[in-house]
């Protein structure tokens, strides 16, 4: 498996959006005929199906800017709403739809979906949930590996900043982003065994897939994985924001984060960082800014929210280098004011009084062109 | 007791007919209603269908509301090829049963009058096989939408030509004007305080499912009573109703609806109901007509469909099963032919000859067809597979 060697700390984004009928707010199935529909459009970057037929998801191209991601993300939206408009559908963000019924999940008619319900039962439906997945370009494969070991310290930040998904099946769940729970329950899900390096990494591979676990490295559901085919680390636990602005300014702030990490490499990975993470990520998920987060390199605890101010500040000299200030800045704003996606959902139940009223509210937010939150 | 037993039987037809020939249940309740029917067993006769009464007049009520309230007005402007899908398909029908049947020679009166009810689909079997297959997607929301939209067509059509009736049929110029505005004015602004008071009440109520559902019930109920005791065609009041309660609820204070077991249980006995009242005489005296009727009833309702498909974003092969879902013509048609026949009797008699045999036809292969087509697109609730299911070996 070679590394595809790649522009260090380009940028590429996927989201996956909600699908949603217009009459009763529930998910819709018609994921076919949008994306039958979007083929005779000219859309930037691509349009693809996923695991069920209420779910489509956007890959941006590859970009060297959150800037440049965002104009992008922008114009894909802008043609997915008119052509979702034609066929009456909403388009949201959102991590997971308030309250779908799992069982009324209809799986994608294509080979990989139905070998994923063939294997995986029920979960291929519960499936169903929806999440922003960053791409970073990596030099080498030595690079990834570094990178994934020293950015899963701040997994936490992406959980907390992305969290929307405070509602599932029709329930209000008390955390911050429920969607994470639903990716938890599959086998090859956690996180990238602690290898040194990109041929210890390999050689784990090669048993892995010798053992007949895995055939590529789709199969692994790690909250952070190399991607060797494209030359990136893909970040994966964050929530698709309610905003494509939103999805944007994430991957500025994962952009910095990882120049800063690069430049500095004042830490070395270390395993401790894997052995708080289940707490943190939990603790992230449920409390969002107010989660305390265990730093095993500083040896004490602070709150996700102050660990992200303090972050913000730290790394503000590669943002400037990178061209992603902006990010970084609005980002800290956000949290400095708590304000984060699933706050404004909740808000949003407060308002309308019932759960469609929340979808309602999120695909019109969706629809409208992105402004700050 | 007998009324019980009609359940359990209706029930029972829909269910052998599910698993034995995977034909859509309502077609198990027909066949019962027919065995039971004046024309076979004679069960089922003038006081039990008295009986029944209010039960039908709710199934039909909700029904009809429902598929007023999947009227969405939004859509239709975001996308205007589909909007002059809806009034192709119910004009292109109009004029092929009205061109087929001035070739058999009936007066164009008549003929209008036969095509006018004939345009519509019958909003209770698209909604029930829709609902029973747990339909959901482009052609099960086009079809519930041009069904809201051909039954108004063919209401404010046959309504229209009433004046024409007058003129043949009776004396006073002033009432051949007056009527049909009383008929279209008086429903629409029945329906139109019905969704007000709807809308009101249920922004007072707040977001609650089981009281918001009391609630509809009461205001279909109601609006139904209302149209009679006014003789106004109740059909669109409801659909009047549930268009407004959709498209003028700006507040957003009406919840989803959803039928849920109780739904199921007005269904049996509807279609029961109906499946005992078919009059089979005219398949026998008028197979041709009939038979004519039908298809070109079909090929009407097809060229909008399928000229308009791909601009109004159907995907390929759409255009053809969404004219296919729209086949079903049932009860509504027979309201409509008793609605005129209390007008002009003799006259009532000849269109019932025309319309009622292609009805009784229909009401057979009718949720066939809306079976076969949703199925077909792939819109229906997958049934489980042991393949699904099984362990890997």
């Amino acid at each position: 498996m070679e590394f595809t060697r790649s522009k260090s700390l380009s940028l590429g984004i996927e989201l996956e959006l909600q699908l949603v009928r217009a009459h009763d707010r529930d998910l819709a199935h018609e994921a076919g005929d949008l994306i039958e529909r979007l083929a005779q459009h000219k859309v930037p970057g691509e349009v693809k199906p996923e695991v069920t037929l209420s779910m489509i998801e956007l890959n941006s191209t590859i970009q060297s800017s959150y800037a440049g991601a965002l104009a992008e993300l922008e114009a894909q939206r802008a043609v997915v709403i008119e052509a979702a408009g034609v066929l009456n559908l909403g388009i949201s963000g959102g991590g997971a739809h308030p309250f779908h019924d799992w069982t009324e999940r209809r799986v994608y008619p294509a080979d990989r979906f139905k070998a994923v319900t063939q294997r995986y039962g029920y979960l291929a439906k519960q499936f169903t949930v929806f999440g922003e997945h960053i791409h970073l370009g990596c030099t080498d494969g030595d690079e990834a590996v570094y990178l994934t070991h020293m950015l899963t310290r701040y997994m936490p930040h992406f959980i907390a900043l992305s969290a929307a998904s405070p509602f599932y099946q029709g329930e209000d769940t008390a955390f911050q982003s429920s969607r994470l729970t639903a990716v938890s329950a599959f086998p090859l899900s956690g996180h990238m065994p602690f290898v040194p390096d990109w041929a210890a990494f390999l050689e784990y591979f090669e048993n892995m897939r010798g053992y007949g676990i895995v055939e590529g490295m789709k199969d692994f559901y790690w909250d952070i994985r190399p991607k060797p085919e494209f030359g990136t680390i893909e970040i994966r636990v964050c929530d698709t924001p309610l905003t494509v602005r939103r999805a944007a300014l994430l991957a500025g702030y994962a952009q910095a984060l990882a120049g800063w990490l690069l430049e500095e490499r004042s830490r070395a990975p270390s395993a401790a960082v894997y052995q708080v993470n289940a707490f943190n990520r939990f603790e992230a998920c449920r409390f969002g800014y107010a989660g305390q987060l265990v730093d095993p390199y500083a040896r004490r605890k602070k709150t996700i929210g102050a660990d992200i101010l303090d972050t913000a500040a730290a790394i503000m000299p590669q943002a400037t280098r990178l061209g992603c200030v902006d990010a970084v800045r609005e980002l800290a704003d956000g949290v400095r004011r708590g304000y984060s996606d699933a706050g404004w959902l909740r808000e949003r139940l407060a308002e309308g009084g019932s759960l469609p009223d929340v979808v309602r509210e999120a695909s019109a937010l969706w629809a409208r062109s992105s402004g700050k939150t | 007791m007998l009324f019980g037993a009609l359940l359990v039987v209706g029930l029972l037809g829909g269910e052998l007919v599910h698993r034995f020939a995977s034909l859509p249940r309502i077609t198990g309740y027909v066949l019962v209603g027919v065995a039971c029917g004046p024309h076979a067993l004679g069960l089922i006769e003038g006081p039990l269908f008295a009986g029944a009464r209010v039960i039908v007049d709710l199934a039909l009520g909700l029904i009809v509301f429902e598929l007023g309230h999947r009227f969405d007005l939004d859509w239709l402007s975001r996308n205007r090829w589909l909007a002059v899908a809806a009034v192709g398909e119910s004009v292109g029908a109009f004029f092929a049963i009205y061109a087929g049947l001035v070739y058999f020679e009936y007066s164009p009166l008549l003929a209008a009058c036969a095509a006018a009810v004939g345009t519509a689909t019958s909003p209770a079997v698209v909604m029930v096989v829709a609902h029973e297959l747990r339909a959901s997607g482009q052609i099960t929301e086009r079809m519930l939408l041009f069904t809201a939209i051909n039954c108004v067509f063919a209401y404010v059509a046959l309504t229209l030509l009433l004046p024409f009736l007058h003129l043949e049929h009776s004396s006073g110029g002033r009432s051949a004007i007056l009527h049909p505005l009383y008929l279209l004015a008086g429903a629409g602004l029945l329906g139109f305080a019905g969704s007000q008071l709807l809308l009101g009440i249920a922004k007072w109520l707040g977001k609650r499912e089981d009281r918001q559902f009391v609630l509809l019930i009461a205001l279909v109920v109601l609006v139904v009573g209302c149209a009679r005791a006014l003789n106004l065609p109740v059909v669109v009041a409801l659909l009047v109703l549930g268009m407004l309660a959709r498209n003028l609820d700006y507040d957003h204070a009406l919840l989803p609806l959803r039928f849920g077991h109780a739904g199921q249980l007005l269904f049996v006995v509807l279609f029961v109901l109906s499946g005992a009242s078919i009059d089979f005489s005219g398949l026998e005296t008028a197979a041709l007509v009939t038979a004519v009727f039908v298809v070109v009833r079909f090929l009407g309702k097809a060229v909008a469909i399928l000229a308009l498909g791909r601009l109004s974003g159907l995907r390929a092969g759409g255009a053809g099963l969404l004219s296919l879902s729209l086949l079903p013509m049932s009860g509504l048609a027979v309201v409509m032919v008793y609605d005129t026949a209390a007008l002009y009797p003799r006259f009532g008699a000849e269109l019932a000859a025309v319309v009622l045999s292609a009805v009784a036809l229909l009401e057979l292969i009718g949720p066939l067809a809306t079976q076969f087509a949703l199925k077909k697109a792939g819109e229906t609730h997958p049934e489980p597979r042991a393949a699904d299911t099984q362990l890997e070996t």
